[in-house]
């Protein structure tokens, strides 16, 4: 990662997609939301270049708005919960 | 309705008892009555020797149990510490033999930055509150995670 700000910006955007991600209500696309956002990070640990840094960038901004877009969508249309998961925290 | 009983209970047992005050009565009310019930055969078994009211109020364990109605136990450094330690060994790609109080993240553990990030969200998980961005990434050794949440939570030695 080339200078420190873009470091700052990458792992506030990882936070940020890992938390939107997790409310998902959906446990299909939650758990692959989150593996695919886990394993593109760690794909592109090495990336140096700050051109392929800031297309990489730009694509986690879009995906960001892409799971708030659906995760919005998704509570509209909840469905059951599936036997895998388990019962919601009551806090 | 379980106030009225428990009050009329505790009066009958003991003049001196009757001093417990209304409000007294009516907080410990909104226990289950089960509770209450066996907070009278409490109040039975000391009728005998007559305690202070001050006794009862504060010594009792019973009543202390209740007076946290819906709230959790009260934080303290060992608790903070076990709750964090107890998240860290969960995290499957750290060694909980290797894990210590004073171990670094990165140089002792192995982690990287991202693995860094989705600990402090196990710790916002497990506290219920947030850690702004820029403390933290402060936070590399779960001594200094046990440090910064005591002094968030208002919790000293």
């Amino acid at each position: 990662m080339a200078a420190s700000s873009s470091r700052a910006q990458v792992l506030s955007l990882y936070r940020r997609l890992l938390k939107e991600s997790r409310s998902f209500p959906s446990y299909n696309y939650r758990t692959y939301a989150l593996r695919r956002v886990r394993d593109a990070f760690r794909e592109n640990r090495s990336v140096e270049d700050p051109k392929a840094l800031e297309q990489l960038l730009n694509k986690a901004r879009d995906s960001l708005a892409i799971i708030q877009r659906q995760v919005s969508i998704g509570k509209m249309y909840e469905t059951q919960r599936t036997v895998v998961e388990p019962e919601p925290k009551n806090l | 309705m379980a106030a009225r009983i428990l009050a009329r209970c505790v009066r009958s047992l003991n003049p001196r008892l009757a001093v417990l005050s209304r409000s007294h009565v009516a907080a410990l009310s909104s226990a289950p009555l089960g509770r209450s019930r066996s907070l009278c055969l409490r109040a039975r078994g000391h009728s005998g020797h007559r305690p202070a009211l001050t006794q009862i109020q504060y010594s009792s364990p019973l009543v202390s149990q209740l007076r946290q109605y819906g709230d959790l136990p009260p934080l303290t450094i060992d608790s903070i510490r076990d709750r964090v330690l107890y998240v860290l060994k969960l995290y499957d790609k750290i060694n909980p033999e290797k894990l210590q109080v004073s171990s670094h993240f990165m140089k002792d553990l192995g982690l990287d930055s991202l693995d860094q990030v989705e600990i402090i969200m196990a710790m916002e998980d497990e506290f219920g509150f947030e850690i702004p961005d820029a403390e933290a990434e402060k936070l590399m050794t779960p001594e200094e995670i046990v440090q910064y949440i005591a002094d968030k939570k208002d919790v000293y030695e």
